[in-house]
């Protein structure tokens, strides 16, 4: 199978599975949060990908390309990234934390 | 009068509200204690037949079998009442004895009055759960071991009665959950089994039938003496009504009856054998509840065997006699205790006939007790049983007497609080002459009572007893048992449960690591896609 | 049909403003000075607790859901708010203790200029308008993605709550319930695309009238249940919640535990019976009743080992939220008209307000507690009914309905699952409903008995409480225990504008 028979609807849908892919392997395995963070990106980032195909599809209505998963993409950016600023506080909040605490412990 | 009803069985729980936001009252309400059960008292008298809805799923209504043990549970409660005042002294004006005590006895009076499933379920855990701090009342670690075991007994009964109840409720097409709706729909019912089966089990884990009796012993035992008077003569009875209100006596279901029966009688025998090996005299009253509790589950199961519509009456006078005698000896063991030998003899002889007029002594009012279910044994196997139980018991009160009688104060002049004395006289001329009041309503005659041939029937039981106990009282190795017997062979079960817990918290911290949940997140979703795809 | 059911109803405003109300006073505490942030906050959640009662009120008078199309536009293009009647009953649960909370939490965390943390008060009361805002949202939300945003902002405003202390084990146990839930929302927004991409349409009542029993219905609804039991912390996914609840401020905790799982909750329970085809669900359905037999054991067993009465009252919330695992299995399996009308379904809504009420007074309980002892171990509580009677009262009174006596909403729930399954004959989860009532009696019992015995030596008190506190959470045990006087049959309410009405 060459790469030509694939459309692009199917090349992004596979896209986005590997993301979904990573992200998952990354979120469940990896043992840091800023990791699992990065993670949750990948796999949010492949949710993404998939919206597109469908909107690319036109599934729904019939457009040539639909405008709602659009909307919806980019509303679900803004919540992605909300989620991962306030992840980003706490970890920084902790990770100032351990800071202090290492220096308590080796004073 | 169908006022009486809820006022009888919210009075206590008035005065508990009243002690405790109102710490001003708690002297008065100590003094007042021993009145408590009096709305009740009048209610036994005077709201027979009486019936009223409560708010929400609550109902009140009192028949006859009812109306007897709220009366004798009334007038127990009162006597202890007065005794505990004595007993207790200043601890009563405290908030701990005052709230135990009058919980308990709220719902100890209530179960006798409640005409649906949840009042029932409601007053049945308010006395089985409250009776917790009478148990525990002195505080001492054997008192706490004890109530541990009360607490997990009465919780499990109280879940098989659960499971009763609602198996009776989903079996009553109309959805009613008045007691008489759902017992009349008991016998067609397609779960008849299984609600006849847990019915027994809850009642007879209150009731003490062997081997759901573990908690008795240890719970009497450590219970002080009016606490132990309370629990005993009135708690208990809790089951007896029980049996009385749910079993459907008026179909006769031998195979269930019969087997309530043997395990009654087995019981029965079973108190005997072990209250002979105890003792400390409550501990031998404790395996005395279990065996009369044991020849009334007897009753009960001969009824259902030959469907005795009477039943509910006979088995409530037996009851009856049982809550003053049980109770009122529980007294005397108080004022045996601070009495010295002097003047121990008016507490004791009282005692002695009381005592062996739980095993049917002529003339007493247990006599009567015993004539009153005689029917209900028959002539053939159970009524020999009926009259063996008789002789094992005048063994196990001859047994009490002597043990009570090693526990008398040392100091010879001591002599018991007037108000302990005069409330175990109460109970013993309760327990010797009421059922003489009522015995016509019950069984009918009471020339019959006083024939000669009843009265062969009763005496030949006590004087094979009695030779028994002369043997039994010579033999120089007598086995003794600590109280709870087979308690012991719960504690490797309490082991096993705690090396589940144990195991189950092991499991619980490994799935709780992040990779372990993290796959079984995914590995649900994968599942519940596979199980909704293969059921299309 | 769709389109009486597609237009707004006489009521409907009041779903807008139930949804907006909370917001505009987030907005108004960033403008009020710092002293009056509270009485901005308790004077917001005051409005919302009266529309959330005037719409339960309206619902129950119409017997027809309410409905409002923002901007007039009709779904897929608009968004609908509707509400039908368990939402109502939600809705008011939530309004009624989320003004309770704050009654509580007045003064917890109050102005002080001096204080270590000043930003504390504006985050706690910023986070809980914004709790009862998004809980709203779900509550009358019927578009998928709305849902999805709803369901996002619930977790981002739970999750400082968890860690308003800024200690360390706070932080961690907030980042670990940040995480998982991002973890099971991305699950759930997949299932919304896979949703999207067959049928082009988000919205539940649409949805509800064009799907037949696809395989890419069957694979949204598989992924959005497993993302929302993560958040919703069913056994075996609980691993963030214990905790998160144990180590938030009480008045934090009684919201989160009370109020914000079920949310999540709520989002299962309508896919479940308003977009899954009858009779497919069968198996999954046994596979969520299982999960959550084995929350009600677990997570009791677990909560009778806890040292600490927090933690012990957060395991108890795993095993309580089992228990609403089981309407599934029981309502699809009862033989009722449809599964709204059966014994489990009412069963399991007044376990929802029974364990609501109840876990809300036992943590602000226990918050009193603390302040009373200044330590939560239990080992420790001898006595502790003479120094906080009333906080013990209503522990008691908590207790009794997480045990399950009557009268107590705990009791009526029990009774009704009890009912349904020995009624349908699957006895299995009668077995489990005693065995954790049997558990639960054990770890009430192991908390109220110290606090009921009388000490060895008498001790002190450290900190006088506000007597309108106590009364506070007093007012939640005792409303707990009310419940258990409504009627024990099914609720007419309860089936108020379910979308599949006979199941065939």
């Amino acid at each position: 199978m060459s790469l030509a028979t694939l459309d692009a609807a199917t090349l992004y849908g596979l896209m986005g599975a590997v993301l979904v892919g990573i992200g998952l392997y990354g979120i469940v395995l990896h043992d840091v949060f800023i990791r699992r963070l990065l993670a949750f990106n990948l796999l949010g980032g492949g949710v993404f990908i998939l919206f597109g195909v469908i909107a690319r599809r036109g599934a729904g209505a019939g457009f040539p390309g639909d405008p709602v998963p659009q909307a919806l993409v980019i509303t679900g950016v803004v919540v992605a990234f909300c989620a991962t600023a306030l992840a980003i506080t706490l970890i920084e909040r902790l990770a100032a934390k351990d800071e202090a605490s290492d220096g308590d412990d080796h004073s | 009068m169908n006022a009486l009803l809820p006022i009888a069985a919210l009075f206590p729980l008035a005065l508990f509200v009243l002690s405790a936001l109102w710490p001003a009252w708690r002297p008065r309400v100590a003094r007042l204690l021993w009145l408590a059960p009096l709305p009740a008292l009048a209610a036994a008298l005077f709201a027979i037949g009486g019936a009223l809805a409560l708010p929400g799923p609550l109902a009140l209504a009192l028949d006859f079998p009812g109306a007897m043990l709220l009366g004798a549970a009334g007038l127990i409660w009162m006597a202890a009442g007065i005794a505990t005042l004595a007993f207790w002294g200043e601890k009563l004006e405290t908030l701990p004895y005052q709230s135990w005590w009058l919980l308990t006895m709220t719902g100890s009076l209530a179960v006798f009055m409640a005409s649906n499933l949840v009042t029932f379920y409601l007053a049945f855990s308010l006395v089985s759960l409250a009776g917790y701090g009478l148990v525990t009342r002195d505080g001492s670690a054997r008192a706490l071991r004890a109530g541990r075991v009360y607490f997990t007994l009465a919780v499990i009964g109280e879940a098989f009665l659960l499971t009763a109840f609602v198996l009776l409720a989903v079996g009553t097409p109309s959805g009613s959950i008045a007691i008489p709706d759902v017992v009349a729909a008991l016998a067609a019912s397609p779960l008849r089994d299984a609600a006849l089966l847990f019915l027994l089990l809850g009642f007879g884990t209150k009731m003490g039938l062997v081997p759901l009796h573990v908690w008795m012993p240890p719970s009497y035992t450590a219970a002080p003496f009016p606490a132990a008077a309370v629990l005993s003569g009135a708690a208990v009875k809790a089951g007896v009504i029980g049996l009385a209100r749910f079993l459907p006596f008026g179909t006769a279901l031998s195979g269930w009856g019969e087997a309530l029966a043997i395990i009654g009688f087995f019981s029965a025998f079973f108190g005997v054998a072990i209250g002979l090996t105890q003792r400390n005299p409550k501990a031998v009253l404790a395996y005395s509840s279990i065996s009369q509790m044991g020849v009334i589950a007897a009753v009960a199961g001969m009824s259902l065997a030959g469907g005795r519509a009477a039943a509910p009456s006979e088995l409530a006078f037996y009851a009856l006699h049982h809550v003053f005698a049980k109770g009122g000896l529980f007294l005397a063991l108080a004022a045996i205790a601070m009495t010295g030998p002097r003047h121990l003899r008016p507490i004791l002889w009282p005692a002695v006939v009381v005592a062996l007029g739980i095993a049917g002594l002529p003339l007493t009012g247990g006599a009567l007790a015993k004539l009153a279910v005689k029917d209900a044994l028959g002539d053939g196997l159970a009524g020999l049983l009926g009259s063996l139980s008789a002789a094992a018991t005048t063994m196990l009160m001859l047994h009490f007497i002597v043990r009570a009688r090693a526990t008398a104060a040392s100091d010879t002049s001591a002599e018991a609080p007037f108000a302990i004395r005069a409330a175990w006289w109460g109970a013993a001329a309760a327990a010797l002459l009421l059922p003489w009041l009522l015995f016509p309503s019950v069984a009918g005659n009471l020339r019959k009572a006083v024939e000669a041939k009843s009265l062969f029937a009763l005496a030949w039981p006590m004087l094979l007893g009695g030779a028994a106990f002369m043997g039994w009282s010579r033999l120089r190795h007598r086995p003794e048992l600590p109280p709870g017997d087979v308690l012991v062979l719960m504690r490797p079960a309490t082991t096993r449960f705690y090396r589940l817990a144990d195991r189950i918290a092991g499991m619980e911290a490994w799935i709780t690591t992040w990779p372990v949940a993290g796959t079984l997140l995914l590995l649900l979703a994968i599942g519940f896609a596979g199980a909704m795809l293969a059921a299309r | 049909m769709t389109a009486a059911l597609m237009a707004t109803t006489p009521g409907g405003l009041l779903l807008v403003l139930a949804v907006v109300v909370p917001v505009i006073g987030i907005l108004a505490l960033w403008l009020v000075r710092a002293r009056d942030i509270e009485w901005v906050a308790i004077a917001t959640l005051a409005v919302n607790l009266f529309l959330s009662l005037a719409t339960l009120q309206a619902v129950r008078a119409s017997d027809a859901p309410l409905v409002y199309l923002v901007g007039g536009w009709l779904p897929p293009l608009g968004l609908a708010l509707r509400v039908d009647g368990i939402a109502a009953v939600l809705m008011a649960m939530t309004g009624a203790i989320v003004a309770v909370t704050a009654l509580y939490a007045r003064g917890q965390f109050g102005f002080d200029p001096q204080g270590p943390e000043r930003r504390r008060p504006m985050v706690f009361w910023t986070m809980l308008l914004a709790i009862t805002g998004a809980l709203n949202l779900i509550f009358a939300g019927e578009d998928l993605f709305n849902l999805y945003v709803a369901l996002e902002l619930l977790t981002f405003a739970a999750v400082p709550l968890v860690s308003l202390d800024g200690s360390r084990d706070t932080l961690e146990a907030a980042l670990r319930y940040l995480v998982f839930a991002l973890a099971g929302s991305v699950l759930y927004l997949l299932g919304v695309a896979v949703i999207y991409g067959a049928y082009g349409t988000l919205d539940l009542v649409v949805l509800s009238e064009i799907r037949g029993a696809e395989g890419a219905l069957l694979l949204a609804i598989a992924l959005m249940t497993a993302g929302l039991i993560a958040k919703t912390a069913l056994f075996p996914l609980h691993l963030w919640l214990p905790p998160a609840h144990a180590g938030a401020p009480a008045a934090a905790s009684a919201i989160l535990s009370a109020l914000v799982v079920k949310g999540s909750f709520f989002l299962i329970l309508r896919l479940w019976f308003d977009l899954l085809p009858p009779g497919l669900g069968t198996i999954g359905a046994n596979g969520l009743g299982l999960l959550g037999a084995g929350a009600v054991i677990v997570g009791s067993v677990l909560a009778l080992r806890q040292a600490r009465l927090k933690l012990l009252v957060a395991y108890s919330t795993v095993a309580q939220i089992g228990y609403l695992f089981l309407i599934f299995p029981l309502a699809t399996g009862s033989e009722a008209a449809s599964p709204f009308a059966s014994l489990a379904w009412t069963g399991g809504v007044l376990q929802l307000l029974a364990h609501a009420f109840a876990k809300a007074a036992m943590f602000m309980a226990a918050g009193l507690v603390y302040e009373a002892i200044g330590h939560d171990r239990i080992d420790g509580f001898r006595g502790l009914g003479r120094l906080a009677p009333i906080t013990v009262l209503t522990m008691t009174l908590a207790g009794l309905s997480l045990m399950g006596l009557p009268p107590s909403g705990g009791f009526s729930a029990k009774w009704l699952m009890l009912s349904a399954s020995l009624g349908e004959g699957a006895w299995w989860w009668a077995v489990v409903i005693l065995a954790g009532g049997l558990l639960a009696a054990g770890y009430v019992f192991r908390i109220l008995m110290p606090a009921f015995s009388t000490p060895d030596a008498p001790a002190e008190r450290l900190h006088p409480v506000a007597l309108t506190r106590e009364l506070a959470a007093l007012s939640l045990a005792v409303i707990a225990i009310l419940i258990g006087f409504l009627p024990l049959s099914p609720w007419p309410l309860l089936a108020i504008g379910r979308l599949i009405q006979v199941s065939p």
